[in-house]
């Protein structure tokens, strides 16, 4: 889109995108849910089964909990839902093919990040119930622990860019990728992204050990929405960390949106990959990995990078 | 910022009057939206009846706050200060809600101490801060270029200000390594990742474990 494009067309290009973006990351979780336990792949039944989840969910009942706070439980998953459209439409599928190019695109996306753990904890603490209260207090100690890593290894990208703005950061790649200058971020980035999406081995605040802890109580259209809104998160986290660190746009022989997407697709198939094959880890070992290894490397990316421009 | 094309500043300027009109409704509209909700949502913090509805509001307000700043043209302070907020309201809620053996924050409670001081401080302070804003003679000089806005407080910050800044910054690490390592494994009470068990009271003692 232009920057004169009306706002109504880029909110529904990222609403389209996300929308596309939950399904495909449901279809790609069943998909390598049965490869990695040598299941045969049914493409129809893959294909069918996240709808089939979701109109289950759609019928069913409405449920509720003593006492608690109505107006939080349903701004929960629409704020995390808004806050991966806020992600997304910043990513840029070309030069000038952006729902969002301010200036501070990096700070944007910062805040975007911040406002997960406001999400999560709300989405926790409304119900009033207690395992839903424990996944909560789990986000918000693994939130604080990631938000430094991972803005770090995002703020690398914007020294060789000399600006905020992710249109620019991606120009700035023309040459070469972020991924081979600063060979640290992209591994930081996706660590970190599957913290901040609450994905896989770091689902902590939503774990099965928890009886599913935030999401324990919901049903029906709330538990839909807030797993999509989970989806949606993973799809920016992927998506931004392939404008970031993988060139954006940039590719030989293909146009640039369909080199943004292929790499998209690419992060995500990791990302969702990575909950199959790694364990989940204790939120213990989680907060002091965080401390003491993630965020001295993700300086070490910040200092690497700056002595690189110098 | 890079993105400053000398030719992009001036089609946003001489753009038709229509879409100017249209915009700076839109602006107008937006201002009075991020105010009202504002100044709502601050009231709200005191009225209600639980610590982490109150950070909530005191998130939602600021929230308009840092709207307000982008709406001036200042998108990196307004941005920052919404980034800031969300993780500083979090954790004074979890404080908060530890201090008061209150394990949800949702019971009732009054959120105000000493309530006519309380009211009569906030309607003053309001007054004398809105009497201010009206008589206040304001520079009336519109910012030519405010995409340029990031990039001259970044030169405000590490050109004059760097010594001051970079001063503070380091304080600032040295005390966030200084908790880090306080609250981090092998700490005096213990490992942090195991649960921590107070000292004995007696050095020899072992009859509390």
């Amino acid at each position: 889109m232009r920057p004169d494009a009306s706002p109504l067309v880029a909110a529904l290009a990222v609403g389209g995108v996300l929308l596309v973006g939950v399904y495909l990351v449901a279809v790609l979780d069943r998909v390598v849910g049965a490869v990695v336990a040598g299941a045969p792949v049914r493409v129809g039944g893959l294909l069918a089964g996240p709808v089939r989840a979701a109109a289950l969910l759609l019928v069913q009942r409405y449920r509720g909990t003593e006492r608690f706070d109505a107006p939080g439980w349903a701004l929960a998953p629409a704020l995390l839902l808004g806050l991966a459209a806020v992600a997304l439409g910043l990513v840029p599928l070309g030069p000038d093919l952006v729902a969002a190019d301010p200036a501070t695109g990096f700070v944007v996306f910062s805040a975007a990040i911040a406002f997960v753990m406001i999400a999560v904890f709300l989405h926790g603490w409304s119900p009033n119930a207690v395992f839903p209260l424990h996944g909560a207090y789990r986000y918000a100690a693994q939130a604080l622990s990631f938000q430094i890593p991972f803005l770090l290894a995002m703020l690398a990208t914007a020294l060789p860019a000399e600006s905020l703005s992710i249109v620019e950061i991606v120009r700035a790649q023309a040459s070469i990728w972020n991924v081979v200058r600063q060979p640290l971020g992209l591994p930081l980035y996706l660590v970190v992204g599957l913290a901040v999406s609450f994905w896989g081995p770091l689902n902590l605040p939503d774990g099965a050990d928890l009886a599913e802890g935030t999401s324990a109580e919901d049903a029906g259209v709330a538990r839909l929405l807030w797993q999509a809104a989970r989806a949606a998160m993973l799809v920016a986290v992927a998506a931004m960390g392939a404008a970031g660190f993988l060139g954006g746009w940039w590719g030989p022989w293909l146009p640039g949106p369909v080199w943004v997407l292929v790499k998209s697709v690419a992060l995500l198939v990791v990302l969702v990959a990575a909950g199959h094959l790694l364990a989940r880890i204790r939120i213990e070992r989680f907060v002091v990995v965080a401390w003491a290894v993630l965020i001295p490397l993700a300086l070490l990316n910040v200092f690497i990078a700056g002595a690189v421009l110098l | 910022m890079g993105g400053a094309d000398p030719a992009g500043a001036a089609e946003r300027v001489h753009r038709g009057g229509g879409v100017a009109v249209t915009e700076s409704l839109l602006v107008d509209a937006l201002f009075w939206l991020f105010a009202v909700g504002s100044v709502l949502t601050g009231y709200r913090v005191f009225r209600t009846d639980s610590m982490v509805r109150a950070a909530f509001y005191l998130l939602a307000s600021f929230a308009g706050v840092g709207g307000i700043l982008v709406l001036l043209g200042a998108e990196f302070l307004g941005m920052v200060l919404i980034l800031m907020m969300a993780g500083e309201m979090l954790v004074m809620a979890i404080v908060m809600v530890m201090y008061m053996m209150n394990p949800a924050g949702l019971n009732p409670m009054w959120m105000v101490h000493q309530h006519r001081v309380a009211v009569a401080a906030g309607v003053g302070a309001f007054l004398v801060l809105a009497g201010l804003a009206l008589v206040a003679d304001f520079p009336d000089r519109p910012n030519p270029r405010p995409e340029m806005a990031t990039e001259q407080l970044g030169i405000e910050l590490l050109g004059d200000s760097m010594l001051v800044f970079q001063t503070a910054g380091v304080a600032l690490l040295a005390t966030m390594i200084g908790a880090v390592a306080i609250a981090s494994r092998r700490g005096r009470y213990g490992e942090a990742d195991e649960g921590s068990q107070e000292p004995p009271l007696a050095p020899e003692s072992d009859a509390r474990r």
